[in-house]
Order: structure tokens, then C-alpha cells, then sequence
């Protein structure tokens, strides 16, 4: 492997993406000021979706403009200098025996995946985060391999514990260092984690057909800078392999197996500039624009484009209406179909949770909202003072909020199930939920009642009740309910999630 | 006299001879309660800990110690729902002056223990002390402990805790919608693991289960500020009064009594520290505790 300019940007921004990964998570401060939503905020695929699906300007995706003026400019060079994935594929590709490369891939097949993509969003429905190549990488690092080597890292430290017990306080300091800067700091297993690695490896078995074979004739992210990249002044020089040489065919990661530059595929990489043996190679301005044929290769590629993201956006709405009822949303979200829009479904917001309240949606919000961030209040609550979903979301799905506006958010709100809640049911004290309920006047509220016992004696038992106009379904109450299984309180999603009130407005209640 | 009578005279015996002896020991050594106040809460701490013998009577040379504070809520500390970090940094120093080897101080928080660290200020009050740990609980250092209790046959506690030379027990006075306040003897939940919640059934029961299980060496109770209602993790000032207290006795039940009497209740309102005396592990009568205003 050779350090060209370009391998070297591509292995900084590498570095960078995995420690803005590592650094999406607490680290004992209240704000996270750099995150691996940077990588989003400059994706033009993100951009455009958002723009046609929200249909309004957000200054979140000011930089991503930046990104498409710079294509405009130069071409695609992200692809050969920035994309982390483009990077993965370039590091093990040559670790790949290749294959003819998949004929039914060539073609048009990359437009008719970004156009219908697009023209969905046009519809209401963004699904591009579910093939940007950056949200899929960052997928199954968070779903899958982050997890593991959590878990696997906890185990051997437990492992060693049980092996020789308090000595291992010898060992903690190192263990710790680790731990406070690389590991994640809970054990989670996400559904879809399996699916989401195996689109990736899926991507990486593509390598066996040709060099970057997603790059070149799948990723829409690509295709989108490909087609922005063929304005740009810069044209190599010659945009054909030479007669008497033809080397850019073996050096050329991408466009040169047909003899000539598709400018559309070159990513900029410079290879053929460094290692032509002749020197005749050179990128510059050209002097006249001229087009590289028409814009599109053909012309029922919009018709059926527009036709497929129509097909795409109506029947995938369908949602069973008996999941509806846990469609908790992250704090802020206050309406599905706009969340819907925004949401890249890149999976940040899940792993920054601190408490791990957030997981990817499988079915539960049809087929739309795949991969979208639902609570689950079982498994993890949301912790009253933090703000961490929010300042990571690339788009403002889940809005950034100051803490004093993010704690009246409603998520939901809970309610008791008297069949199971242990005074209601058992006639016994418990109020575990009201004790860590975390509105200052208690949302839920206790009050002593005479009932008689299932001993058939009176007895006095605090009955926990609900004040629902404070209560924000963070959903601690359900995760902390000491009841097995299903909790005696759950929290349900509600239409009007108009913010509570604020503090010192509930005295009055009840 | 018959058999019946025999049993009968003898069961009275053996349940009355807890309070028989409790009473003849009491009779000879009252328990004490330290009770200091003043604005500077490090050197109150100091002045409550001196009154009940220093630190010293506790803390031998190479001891470890662990000192429990409360540190369960993601609140800060006006709010009075942790202990009071210079309460907490003081106890830490005099254990160190008294020649502690090291000295541990964790709590099992109910939020996120990360946030609870640092917003309690506990954490950052300790930060660079040598020989002071304050780390998060590891949940493979629970250990399944037999305490043939009343409700609890065995529960989870934290070994830690348990294999502690000096144990001390560092809660804050506050309000508790179950057990009406929180005090020492409820503090000790902070070193059970496992389901917590399920001991809320017959809270005053397991609570005293466990107290007798873990011997606490000394209790130091933060009352620099107290909340009042909406406990235990309160979040509105208006419920917090400042008293700057600080509560210092070897017998937990006699400190939780005393500082019962801060929120104008009676000791015998508390079902939990009533449970505890009624178990011995402590004297509630509060005409039968020493106090002395350090």
C-alpha cells in the first residue's frame, strides 16, 4: 500500500470517524461537543433527503451544502478522500481475490436505487439513511461489533474476578483507562444488530466481484456526488487510457476498465497522476465545460424514478394500529410523520442513550420507520437531565434542547395496570415507581387507603395514582417496577405531546 | 407447673431477652448522639465526629474504610437529595488522618451512576485525594449473603461493604413517600443489589434484616440541608431547609431518632428505625439517648 495524499486523508478521516464514535457517549460532561453526527451534517445524500422529505431549510445541514459546492468544484473526491467506508473497502480489497464483476450491476441500476430513494422522500418517505453508506457503517459498529467488544472486554474483566477476586484491584487502573475512553459503558444488545453487520459484510463480500463494486454501481451517496461531480471543471488529462500503455486500467480503482474516464466514477484518488510511468497524466481545469452527455443516461430513468419512490412511500405506511400504543418517541419529538422525515436512522441517538432507553425500531413502526429510535421503557428509561439524543440527532429529528425545555418534553405518559400493581393487586406497599419518579411535585402521588388484605383482615396501603398533566413518560417507573416481567405501570403514546407545565404548576393538583 | 406453662414462660423468656438485655446494657452506657452545627460543614463534620470520640476510636492504622454516602439521584447538591460533599470529603479526611490504608466510597445509585457521581459533586469533591477510590459499583461483586432475616433469607450485598475493616454509614436527612424519611438505616440500601424494589413489601422489616447484618461503625448523618417533601430525590429548592446539622453516633436507630425530631416527627412515626429497635440495633427512646451539642 502506497501513502498518497489521498490515502493518508482518507486514514485521518478514518481515525476520525472512529474517535468521534468512541466520543458519542457521557463522559461526565452534560454536552457532547463533537460527534460522529459530523459526518452526517456534510452528507449531501442526507441533505437532499431532508430537503424533499421536510421540504424546509434546517442550518444543521449547512455544511452538507458546503459538501455538494465543493463536488460541484472538484468533483468527487469524498468518496476517494473522506468516505470511512471507501476506506474499509480500500484496506481489505487487495485481501480479496476478484472475480468478473456482476453484469446485472452495471448499467443504471446505481440511478434506479438513488432516484426512487429520493423521489420517495418527495413523498414523505426518507429512507436514504437505510443505504448511506456512512449510516450503515455507523450501524453496525453501534448494533453489532461495539457491543461485542463491550461485552467480550466485561466478561474477561468479570472472568478475572471470579478467578482471583479482589487481587484484580492490581490490574484496575489499566483496566480503567480503557474502559473510561474506549469501551461503552453499558452491556446493550440491539435488535437488528445480525442485519445490520450483515449489510455491511454483504458490501464487503461485493469486493469479490470488482474493486469498490458498492461504490461504483450501488451507493446513492456516491451516485449522488458522481452525477454533482460531473460539472466540476477538473478533468483528468487524457480522458482515455493511451494506445501504447493502458497501466490506469490496473491503477484506477474505479472507471477505467472501459478504456475511458467515466467522470461520474472517478473518486479523485490521483493513483494514475503518481504511478503513470510516462508522466502524461495531470487533473486540471478544462478549458471549455463541456457535458459528459446528456444528464441522465436515460430519460425513463425520472419517469420510473419518480414512479418507484411513489410505489415505495404509500404501501410501505402501513402500520399495525396495536404497536402504535408503544411507539414511544425520543424527548422533543412531538409528531411522528415530521420525525419520520428527518430521521437518517444512522442509530447515534441509541448509542449515546444514557441509559440505553433507545433501540432501533424492527416492525414495531412499520415498515417506514425502520431502524427509527424508539423507547422502551423496560429496558432503559429516559434520564431526566439529559440532553445527550438531542445534541447528537445529525438533522434535529430529536431537537437539541436546553435541559430546563427537554425535561417538560412528553414522551408518553404512564398508566397504572391495576391488575398487576402490587397495592392494587396484592394489597401490599410498594411505590417504588413514585419514589423515582423525577418531577420535583411527583407525577405519581401516593395516598393511604383502608382495604382489606387477601387475608381478609383491613389493612392500610398506599395507593399509588397518576397526576398525567405533569408527567413526561420518561418511563422510569415502568423500568424500575419491581414486578417480573410486566410492570404493574407503563408508559403509552399519546397524540398531544404539548410540553408539561412548568415547575411549581402542579402543587395545585390533586 | 405444666408443659404448657413451662413453653409459654419460656417463649416469653426468649422473646423479651433482646429487650432485656438491650435494656441492661443501655442502663450502663447510654447511647450518644453527637449533634454540631455550624455554616463551615467540613468543620462541623469535624466538631460532631470529636464529640463522639474521633475518628481515631474507629479508624486503626492500614484500616480500610468505606465510607457510604448518598449519592442515588442525578441532582445537585442544594437540592439535598446526595450527602453533602464537604460532609463527605471531611469524613474522608479524618479517616485518612486517623492512618486509613484506603478508604472506599460508592453508592448502588438509581439514576445513571455516571451522572450521579459528578452532579452529587461527591466525585469531583474527592478527586485527586490519595489512597480515596470513588468508583462506580461492579455488579459481579455482589454476593449472595445469607442473613436469616424476619423477610430476607438472603440478599445481594456488596462485598466491598462487607469486607470493609471500618464501615461508615454518610446518608442525608430527607423526606421518603414509602418510609416518610430516609435516614441511616435506609441508607444501607445503597449496598444491596439485585431487585431493591421488591424489599418496598415490608420495607422496615428487610431494612432491619439487613442492619443487623452489616455492622456499621459509625453513622454521620448530613442534615446541612434537608429535603422535606417529594423525597427522596425532591428537585424543587422550596422543599429543602437548610439547618447546618450534622448528626454523629455509633447506634444508627438513636441517630435516625434524633434526626426524626429535625422535621418535627416523632421517632415512633418511623416505621423503620421502630423496626430496628424493636430488633435491637439500637435505642429510639430519645430520653434515653445522650445528646451532646458539639
Amino acid at each position: 500500500m502506497k501513502f498518497t495524499p489521498a490515502r493518508i486523508c482518507q486514514f485521518i478521516f478514518l481515525a476520525l470517524f472512529l474517535v468521534l464514535f468512541v466520543q458519542t457517549e457521557y463522559r461526565g460532561r452534560d454536552e457532547i461537543n463533537a460527534a460522529v453526527n459530523a459526518f452526517f451534517r456534510v452528507d449531501p445524500l442526507v441533505l437532499f433527503s431532508y430537503l424533499l422529505a421536510a421540504k424546509s431549510w434546517n442550518w444543521l445541514l449547512l455544511p452538507a451544502l458546503l459538501m455538494v459546492m465543493a463536488t460541484l468544484l472538484l468533483g468527487r473526491f469524498f468518496c476517494g478522500w473522506i468516505c470511512p467506508l471507501g476506506t474499509l473497502l480500500d484496506l481489505v480489497t487487495s485481501k480479496i481475490r476478484k472475480s468478473a464483476p456482476i453484469m446485472a450491476l452495471k448499467g443504471n441500476t446505481k440511478y434506479w436505487l438513488l432516484l426512487p430513494l429520493l423521489s420517495a422522500s418527495l413523498f414523505n418517505l426518507n429512507l436514504s439513511g437505510l443505504l448511506d453508506p456512512i449510516a450503515i457503517l455507523l450501524r453496525a459498529l453501534t448494533f453489532l461489533l461495539y457491543p461485542v467488544i463491550g461485552l467480550a472486554a466485561r466478561g474477561g474483566w468479570v472472568g478475572l474476578y471470579s478467578a482471583i477476586g479482589e487481587r484484580r484491584d492490581a490490574v484496575a487502573p489499566t483496566y480503567n483507562l480503557i474502559r473510561d475512553n474506549l469501551l461503552p459503558f453499558r452491556d446493550t444488545i440491539y435488535p437488528l444488530a445480525f442485519f445490520s453487520a450483515a449489510v455491511l459484510i454483504g458490501i464487503i463480500v461485493l469486493e469479490r466481484f470488482e474493486t469498490r463494486n458498492w461504490c461504483r454501481n450501488l451507493c446513492p451517496l456516491g451516485t449522488l456526488l458522481g452525477w454533482l461531480g460531473r460539472f466540476s471543471p477538473f478533468s483528468r488529462v487524457p480522458t482515455t487510457t493511451c494506445g501504447d500503455c493502458g497501466k490506469c486500467r490496473e491503477l484506477c480503482p474505479t472507471s477505467f476498465d472501459r478504456d475511458v474516464l467515466i467522470k461520474e466514477e472517478c473518486i479523485l484518488c490521483m493513483d494514475c497522476q503518481r504511478d503513470c510511468p510516462h508522466s502524461r497524466i495531470s487533473f486540471l481545469p478544462a478549458l471549455k465545460l463541456k457535458g459528459n452527455g446528456p444528464l441522465l443516461p436515460e430519460r425513463r430513468l425520472l419517469l420510473g424514478g419518480m414512479a418507484g419512490g411513489l410505489l415505495l412511500a404509500l404501501p410501505t405506511r402501513f402500520r399495525p394500529p396495536e404497536r402504535q400504543s408503544r411507539l414511544l418517541r425520543p424527548p422533543g419529538v412531538r409528531d411522528e410523520d415530521d420525525f419520520l422525515k428527518k430521521c437518517v436512522r444512522c442509530g447515534e441517538c441509541m448509542k449515546v442513550c444514557l441509559k440505553n432507553a433507545l433501540y432501533p425500531a424492527a416492525y414495531q413502526a412499520g415498515l417506514e420507520g425502520i431502524y427509527t429510535p424508539l423507547v422502551i421503557p423496560r429496558l432503559g428509561y429516559c434520564e431526566y437531565n439529559c440532553t445527550l439524543c438531542g445534541q447528537v440527532c445529525p438533522t434535529g429529528a430529536i431537537p437539541s434542547l436546553q435541559v430546563e425545555v427537554k425535561r417538560r418534553e412528553v414522551i408518553g405518559k404512564a398508566v397504572f395496570d391495576k391488575n398487576h400493581c402490587l397495592p392494587f393487586a396484592g394489597k401490599i406497599d410498594c411505590i417504588v415507581c413514585e419514589e423515582h419518579c423525577p418531577i420535583p411535585e411527583k407525577a405519581i402521588r401516593s395516598r393511604e387507603v383502608q382495604v382489606m388484605g387477601l387475608d381478609g383482615l383491613v389493612k392500610t396501603v398506599k395507593e399509588p395514582y397518576l397526576v398525567e398533566e405533569i408527567c413526561n413518560g420518561c418511563g422510569i417507573c415502568e423500568n424500575v417496577c419491581p414486578l417480573e416481567t410486566k410492570a404493574g405501570i407503563e408508559v403509552f403514546a399519546v397524540k398531544n405531546r404539548t410540553p408539561i407545565p412548568l415547575q411549581s404548576a402542579g402543587h395545585e393538583l390533586y | 407447673m405444666d408443659r404448657r406453662t413451662f413453653i409459654k414462660a419460656t417463649g416469653t423468656a426468649v422473646l423479651l431477652a433482646p429487650v432485656l438485655v438491650r435494656e441492661t446494657l443501655a442502663a450502663r452506657e447510654p447511647s450518644l448522639v453527637a449533634v454540631a452545627e455550624g455554616t463551615d460543614h467540613a468543620a462541623t463534620t469535624r466538631k460532631a465526629i470529636n464529640a463522639v470520640g474521633g475518628m481515631k476510636r474507629f479508624v486503626k492504622a492500614g484500616d480500610v474504610v468505606v465510607v457510604k454516602p448518598n449519592m442515588g439521584w442525578d441532582r445537585s447538591s442544594e437540592f439535598a437529595a446526595n450527602t453533602n460533599p464537604l460532609v463527605v470529603r471531611a469524613v474522608v479526611e479524618e479517616c485518612l488522618a486517623a492512618g486509613a490504608k484506603k478508604v472506599k466510597v460508592f453508592d448502588y445509585t438509581c439514576n445513571d451512576s455516571r451522572r450521579c457521581y459528578v452532579n452529587s459533586g461527591i466525585e469531583g469533591a474527592l478527586k485527586g485525594m490519595k489512597n480515596v477510590e470513588c468508583k462506580q459499583i461492579e455488579p459481579e461483586r455482589f454476593k449472595k449473603t445469607t442473613l436469616n432475616g424476619q423477610f430476607l433469607k438472603e440478599w445481594d450485598l456488596y462485598d466491598e461493604a462487607l469486607s470493609a475493616n471500618v464501615y461508615i454509614n454518610v446518608p442525608v436527612a430527607k423526606h421518603h413517600g414509602l418510609s416518610k424519611l430516609t435516614l441511616g438505616l435506609k441508607n444501607v440500601m445503597g449496598i444491596m443489589g439485585g431487585n431493591r424494589g421488591y424489599i418496598h413489601r415490608n420495607l422496615d422489616v428487610a431494612l432491619a434484616d439487613v442492619n443487623s447484618h452489616v455492622k456499621t461503625h459509625l453513622t454521620i448523618i448530613d442534615a446541612t440541608r434537608i429535603l422535606t417533601a417529594h423525597g427522596p430525590q425532591g428537585g424543587n429548592i422550596a422543599d429543602v431547609k437548610v439547618l447546618n446539622k450534622v448528626i454523629a453516633s455509633t447506634d444508627t436507630v438513636a441517630a435516625d431518632a434524633f434526626a426524626t425530631t429535625l422535621f418535627g416527627l416523632k421517632p415512633i412515626d418511623i416505621p423503620v428505625t421502630v423496626a430496628a429497635y424493636k430488633r435491637g440495633l439500637g435505642e429510639m427512646n430519645l430520653d434515653k439517648i445522650k445528646i451532646v451539642k458539639a
